[in-house]
């Protein structure tokens, strides 16, 4: 049955120097769990790539597309003429634009973060609370007994102070 | 109790901020309750009073058709721009000391503009209508003038009340995760929601990171965008001593200012109340000095430039709005402006005033009781003197609205209040990025010659 293995330590260099290891012995990509943001991470584990730009981006657009039909829109289906002036007015209409455009942006963005972070977490994940205070921890999925053992060997190697077999199901 | 010369750790951090939303002493109780019975008594009471005799309950009446309650949004909506600016631009320029205190920041930012669109609400006189503002289909087919500054306002507010609540919570997320493991009971349940699920995986921090930046960078120019539509509220109109170009600028910096001063007020009663010592210190205070100094002095000059255009403008009306402004029945609260504004600020120049915690207390107040004045001027002054000297009058506000005014700060504490106790008032992340990390028990060299 497959498990997690889990190896807590100390400071964010030993457990960032394990996680390259156990990508070097073939595992699967580790995740590291910290207090704190990793600084370093990228050149032991890979570049990471988010979608979240996009959804900022397209969300931006909607907005102002949105923004700006709804000003003109809403003018032409209820015509008000003041003073000789255009029904459909760029200048204070460009207003409701920006507002709109960031209005979206910003709500395109939390959904993008949501997804690509995948929030809220319906299903238990490998957690420990220690984490949360002043541990780093590291941990990989291993499919078989053979290839925890393996595991714990190269988390105890690079400085684990203890690790810990977590099943599929986070108990 | 914790050594206090013993240096930080990150479980002393955890522990520090679980304890000041979990331990509660007898004095926040009272301070709430206070605060409550104030709000209940100096807000709603006289609103609901004002609702049933109506609208002539406040002050105003024709020419001054604008009082208090403007004043009063006006200053509320700045007062929220400390959020933003202590947060947002001091995070994409990467400084470090804004981390101890964003938080308190943002909520300032939240609960002030909470604040700001309940003035709103009691200046309409009939706020059941209030929805009348929102664009929605209906059997009239009548839609909202988009061509009014007032429009923009409830699109640029609606969206700014929007971007920083969803600013605060997001920055917080890691810290409900380190609170919910702390908790237990009703606490623990509402953490368990609201941080999501959040573990702390490296996807997780970047993901976060990402959105952050983000974010940041989509609010300030709201935020700046924001202020400059309230001062078009007054710009657009063609009331002398209204009608300018610099007012713009003027109400962002003014907003950027007031909120400045008001972060340094809630950061004192943090420290000395919730115990913060060891995050909020000096550092902070003077820092903020310097910052309060150049934006006095950004303040002053924009001022010295409304007298200037006033009188370059060479018309009858404008000299007699700065004569007014200057010497008439207002001139004591100009000066007094001017004293609290521009004047007093200038002793942050000495290093020693910005690293003494109560003088810059005092300051703070003082700067943000001119900032009020500035805002009850600006619409006092213009209105009694607009074009036809018949209709010159003087505005005094009611004793609803001096009432109103005490109560809407009543419901700012309260709000502040009950937020120190629920959400993480400290950063408890982005405090220990500050500090250094653990160091490995194998040295260094070791690891280094691995890497």
């Amino acid at each position: 049955m497959a498990s997690n293995a889990l190896g807590l330590f100390h400071d964010p260099d030993s457990a960032l120097k394990a996680a390259g290891d156990l990508m070097s012995a073939g595992f699967e990509r580790p995740e590291l769990l910290s207090p704190i943001p990793l600084h370093g991470v990228e050149e032991v584990l890979g570049p990471k790539k988010s979608v979240i730009r996009r959804f900022t981006l397209f969300g931006g657009i909607f907005g102002a597309i949105g923004g700006f039909a709804l000003a003109a829109g809403t003018a032409v289906m209820y015509l008000h003429p003041t003073g000789g002036r255009p029904i459909i007015t760029i200048p204070p209409f460009l207003i409701i634009t920006y507002e709109m455009t960031i209005l979206f942006g910003i709500l395109a963005t939390v959904l993008g973060f949501l997804i690509s972070a995948r929030f809220p977490a319906i299903r238990e994940r490998v957690y420990v609370p220690e984490v949360a205070v002043d541990k780093f921890a590291v941990t990989v999925l291993c499919e078989e007994a053979d290839q925890f053992d393996r595991a714990e060997a190269i988390l105890r190697q690079a400085g684990a102070e203890e690790v810990r077999n977590i099943s599929e199901d986070g108990s | 109790m914790r050594d206090k010369d013993r240096q930080l750790q990150f479980s002393d951090v955890n522990d520090d901020i679980v304890r000041s939303l979990v331990v509660t002493g007898k004095n926040y109780y009272i301070a709430l309750v206070t605060a409550i019975f104030v709000t209940l008594a100096c807000f709603f009471f006289p609103w609901f009073y004002q609702l049933n005799y109506g609208i002539g309950a406040a002050g105003m009446n024709h020419p001054n058709v604008w009082g208090t309650y403007l004043a009063s949004f006006i200053f509320w909506i700045g007062l929220s721009h400390s959020g933003t600016l202590l947060s947002c631009v001091l995070h994409i320029t990467n400084s470090g000391w804004r981390k101890a205190m964003y938080r308190s920041a943002e909520a300032m930012t939240l609960f002030s503009l909470m604040v700001a669109v309940t003035m709103v609400l009691v200046h309409v006189g009939r706020p059941w209508f209030i929805h009348w503002a929102a664009p929605y289909p209906n059997q009239m087919e009548l839609w909202p003038n988009f061509r009014s500054p007032l429009m923009f306002d409830v699109m640029a507010i609606t969206t700014y009340l929007t971007g920083s609540s969803i600013f605060i919570y997001m920055g917080s997320i890691p810290d409900f995760a380190a609170v919910r493991d702390r908790t237990t009971g009703w606490r623990h349940h509402l953490y368990v929601l609201l941080s999501l699920g959040w573990r702390g995986s490296d996807k997780e921090w970047h993901r976060l990171g990402v959105a952050y930046t983000f974010l940041a960078v989509l609010t300030i120019p709201l935020a700046v965008s924001v202020h400059s539509i309230v001062s078009w509220d007054f710009a657009a109109s063609l009331v002398p001593g209204l009608h300018q170009t610099i007012f713009a600028p003027y109400f962002v910096v003014g907003a950027i200012y007031s909120g400045t001063a008001g972060i340094v007020t809630v950061m004192f009663v943090l420290r000395k109340y919730m115990n913060f010592e060891h995050y909020i210190t000096k550092l902070h205070f003077d820092n903020l000095g310097k910052l309060l100094l150049a934006l006095s002095l950004l303040w002053s000059y924009i001022n010295i430039l409304e007298l200037f255009t006033g009188w370059y403008s060479g018309t009858s009306t404008e000299y007699e709005q700065l004569r007014y402004k200057l010497t008439g029945f207002y001139a004591p609260l100009y000066w007094e402006m001017i004293l609290f504004c521009a004047v007093a600020p200038l002793l942050l120049i000495s290093n020693k005033f910005r690293n003494s915690f109560v003088p810059m207390l005092i300051l703070s107040i003082a700067i943000n009781i001119g900032m009020y004045t500035e805002r009850f001027l600006i619409i006092a002054t213009t209105m009694s003197r607009q074009y036809l000297p018949e209709t010159w009058r003087v505005y005094v506000p009611s004793l609803v609205e001096i009432s109103i005014l005490v109560g809407s700060i009543a419901m700012f504490v309260t709000l502040f209040l009950l937020f120190v106790k629920i959400v993480p008032s400290i950063s408890i992340y982005e405090v220990k990025e500050t500090m250094e990390t653990p160091k490995s028990k194998k040295g260094d060299a070791e690891w280094q010659a691995t890497r």
